[in-house]
């Protein structure tokens, strides 16, 4: 191993590997920070280009790209309430409000920070497992899937904002969004109206785009201004704060890498519940819980350190069963292909080159991701001093030219505007976002596990408390539900005392 | 000398039939749908592909892989049906996949029948396995097991439902289809897992699991088992079975002219022998036909399949 990685650095050190390597970073970072386009669309723009190349060298560029998009999503998330990728949604409730209060430079430095940091734990959390990586991936099937879900979904209980009722009202239509489409276990299409594009339900991206980025330039055209009310002069707040408090936060970093790392590692949960589930975490156990939604930085850390985190985790079923942990990394699984690497259970003995050039190129990626961001940070923050009148009309047309490219297709754009309008009614009439967005991941993965857990026990739902890691899961999900509950009643205890 | 003559007739008969331009097919670049996402097998294999057809190409044009995935392949090629018949677009198509829908009285907007064939890129043949933990080793004991045998799968509809449904059929298996999966990879790992006893999978899937001792293969239906002690369909006695395999045929909308057909069939057959790209593909090798062969062989598949018409439609819950 440790012959292999000094001649995978010999490697990264020549010309050509420093300069793939920073392509991949530079076309990840714009990728992530347009709305709508993001790392997957990147890798396949770029894999025709390796086509001629040295399989290590095609590696480290796609490396490159991966390790750089999630960090120049969560820019975009910051400066204009727009995730730049899905699994940066999460950044936005409290990335956003900073900017407005003039401290965007503040909430950038903390997402670098935190990207790059736990994108190296993510990295090393990767090598250190990679011997039992196969039991990981081997000890969840569909009743721990399940119950990861319910996990997730309890959050909504702590995301619901002012009003539980309203959180609840957008958490249902979020499920029933959810429901829409091709339904795997029977067969058949819901709610499809008989339009082929909701053959396939309602794709993730586009509605985030719509639900955070054109409801935001509604809101922002009604109001006027500019993003920044608070922006007192030009100078806004430094870098440095930012990430001086992600190192302050360092039980909030930790916990947020362990989640990224850890969800990344399941195929097919994906970095965006990893994000969700690394906030509201943090959400639940916090002092202070009344600021987050309002710009309270751990609402940054917690979600950017786990997106990162994710891609180090997503490497583990990608590596031992060659099945893809995340979106990036199932078309990560072609490029590998294309150039004759079959990944799988053999690729850790046979090609451990390979291996270590994919984990040094991911290392170097996230942490030149980051060094490239905080450099033109100043310059990216001006964006929230624009005038409406400027910057609506670009961000509106960067968004929708995103939302095409993804797959090419004109029903994504109207599914976009169509939800732009949903988001700005929401905002309008107080209806938190979040619940809906957790209720939309989340719903799809819900109900199919519990059909399939339901069938691979004939019909007993005791398949779910019977196997440990399950009932595991189902403990904390129920210790996560009677926690709010709790601390409401003896919050209100106090609150009580204290006016008597 | 035949095809340089038929390229001038088509080059002549493109200038007259839109005035003003004088060039022969192809006049701009093709545009090649692949109705699945990036990063999968037919992806892959069209991806691959795409430049070295530009090369034996008579004219210099791009030939652009695009996904159109969705509806399990059918947006994809509901869009190549709305395409110009002029050459310019044309879809990889999945064997019997696209098949499926209808035979389960499901609404598409193409009909099969009409295509016109260019080539075959490749074909895969399914095989059954079970994870090297199950206590199952061989067909008998699935007629042993005193319950269902549980097959983990993708979905109604899929190519690998359809291929799972058909064979329990012919060999009569007591079955339950545990659906839901995301794909080949997804659902191997399950019956690893131990989710379900087995799985249908195309052997050039399987075959790493194999290697890696995750997998243990019962029948395969390959001609010629190319797992060692493993009997193929025949010898196991159930010949009908041989050769049910997933096929990567090549595909324009209705009505492209014989002579543009030619030229793509030509440039497809030619990028597939070419001696650079056979060996960057050699762990997944091309299985090419020529355009004739693959209108047979489509034929051949439909008609197959709709042998179990009935016990497919068992299966909608």
């Amino acid at each position: 191993m440790f012959e292999a990685l000094g001649s995978g650095l010999a490697l990264l050190f020549t010309w050509q590997g420093t300069l793939y390597l920073c392509l991949g970073v530079f076309v990840g970072l714009i990728f992530g920070a347009v709305p709508g386009l993001g790392g997957t669309t990147a890798i396949a723009l770029l894999m025709p280009l390796t086509f001629g190349m040295e399989p290590w060298l095609a590696i480290t560029m796609i490396g490159g790209v991966m390790g750089a998009t999630s960090f120049g999503g969560s820019v975009s998330a910051i400066l204009l309430n727009t995730p730049g990728i899905a699994p940066n949604a999460a950044t936005c409730f409290d990335g956003y409000p900073l900017a407005q209060q003039g401290k965007a430079g503040m909430a950038i430095g903390a997402a670098a920070a935190a990207s790059s940091t736990g994108g190296l734990i993510g990295i090393f959390t990767l090598v250190a497992i990679i011997p039992i990586a196969k039991q990981i991936v081997l000890s969840f099937g569909p009743p721990e899937f399940f119950m990861l879900a319910m996990l997730g979904l309890s959050a909504i209980a702590v995301s619901t904002g002012n009003s539980f009722l309203r959180g609840l009202i957008s958490a249902l239509f979020g499920l029933m969004l959810a429901l829409v489409g091709y339904d795997a276990v029977s067969g058949g299409y819901r709610f499809t109206a008989d339009i082929e594009y909701l053959y396939d339900g309602i794709p993730l991206v586009p509605a985030l785009v719509g639900l955070f980025a054109l409801s935001e330039m509604i809101n922002l055209t009604v109001k006027g201004g500019t993003v920044a009310e608070a922006a007192p002069s030009r100078a806004i707040t430094g870098v440095l704060p930012g990430i001086l408090s992600v190192y302050r936060n360092w039980p909030i970093l930790l916990r947020g890498s362990a989640i990224g790392t850890f969800i990344g590692a399941l195929p097919g949960v994906g970095g965006t519940v990893a994000s969700f589930l690394a906030y509201t975490a943090t959400v639940q156990t916090a002092k202070d819980r009344d600021t987050f939604g309002k710009g309270n930085i751990k609402g940054v850390i917690a979600p950017e350190s786990a997106n990162n985190a994710k891609d180090g985790g997503s490497l583990v079923p990608t590596l031992s069963f060659g099945i893809p942990g995340s979106a990036e990394s199932a078309i990560f699984l072609g490029v590998l292909i294309l150039h004759g690497i079959e990944p799988g259970p053999m690729l850790l003995i046979e090609e451990e080159e390979v291996v270590v050039s994919i984990v040094l190129a991911l290392t170097a990626s996230t942490v030149l991701a980051s060094l490239f961001g905080l450099m033109v940070t100043r310059q990216l923050s001006m964006v929230t001093l624009v005038n409406v009148n400027i910057l609506v009309p670009a961000v509106v047309s960067v968004a929708l030219v995103g939302v095409y490219a993804l797959q090419g297709q004109f029903g994504d754009v109207v599914l976009a505007m169509v939800f732009g309008v949903v988001g700005y009614l929401m905002i309008r009439f107080e209806f938190p976002r979040i619940t809906l967005v957790i209720a939309l991941v989340l719903g799809e993965l819900a109900e199919r596990s519990y059909h399939q857990s339901i069938a691979m026990a004939d019909g007993d739902w005791t398949v779910f408390f019977v196997r440990e890691i399950s009932l595991l899961l189902f403990v904390v999900t129920a210790l996560c539900l009677l926690l709010p509950a709790l601390r409401y009643a003896f919050g209100r205890r106090r609150t009580g005392e204290g006016a008597a | 000398m035949r095809r340089t003559l038929l390229s001038i007739f088509a080059g002549l008969a493109v200038g007259l039939s839109w005035p003003g331009t004088s060039h022969a097919f192809p006049d701009k670049d093709i545009t090649f749908i692949i109705p699945y996402t990036a990063g999968g097998g037919f992806d892959r294999t069209v991806r691959a592909l795409a430049p070295y057809m530009e090369k034996y190409l008579p004219k210099k044009v791009n030939v652009v892989p695009r996904n159109v995935a969705g509806a399990g392949g059918r947006k994809g090629i509901a869009q190549l049906f709305r395409a110009k018949p002029d050459g310019h677009t044309i879809a990889v198509f999945n064997m019997p996949g696209m098949a499926i829908p209808p035979l389960l009285g499901q609404k598409v907007s193409y009909d099969l029948a009409k295509v016109t064939w260019i080539a075959r890129l490749a074909r895969g043949t399914y095989a059954l396995m079970v994870g090297s933990k199950s206590a199952i080793k061989s067909l008998d004991d699935i007629k042993n097991l005193g319950r269902p045998l549980k097959i983990t799968t993708t979905g109604l509809g899929s190519t690998g439902h359809t291929a799972g449904v058909v064979a329990s059929t012919v060999m009569g298996f007591d079955f339950k289809m545990l659906t839901g999966y995301k794909g080949a990879k997804q659902f191997i790992l399950a019956a690893v897992r131990g989710d379900g006893d087995a799985s249908y999978v195309l052997v050039t899937t399987v075959r790493k699991y194999h290697e890696a001792g995750d997998a243990r293969m019962l029948v395969t239906f390959e001609s010629k088992s190319s797992f060692p002690g493993v009997p193929t369909a025949r010898e196991a006695g159930f010949p009908a079975l041989e050769g049910m395999s997933l096929e990567r045929l090549v595909g324009g909308p209705p009505g492209v002219p014989a002579d543009r057909i030619a030229i793509l069939e030509a440039a497809i057959l030619k990028a597939m022998a070419d001696p650079e790209l056979k060996e960057k593909t050699k762990k997944r090798p091309y299985l090419p036909a020529n355009a004739a062969e693959t209108a047979k062989r489509a034929e051949g598949v439909l008609k197959f399949y709709l042998k179990y018409k009935s016990a497919l439609a068992k299966q909608k819950g």
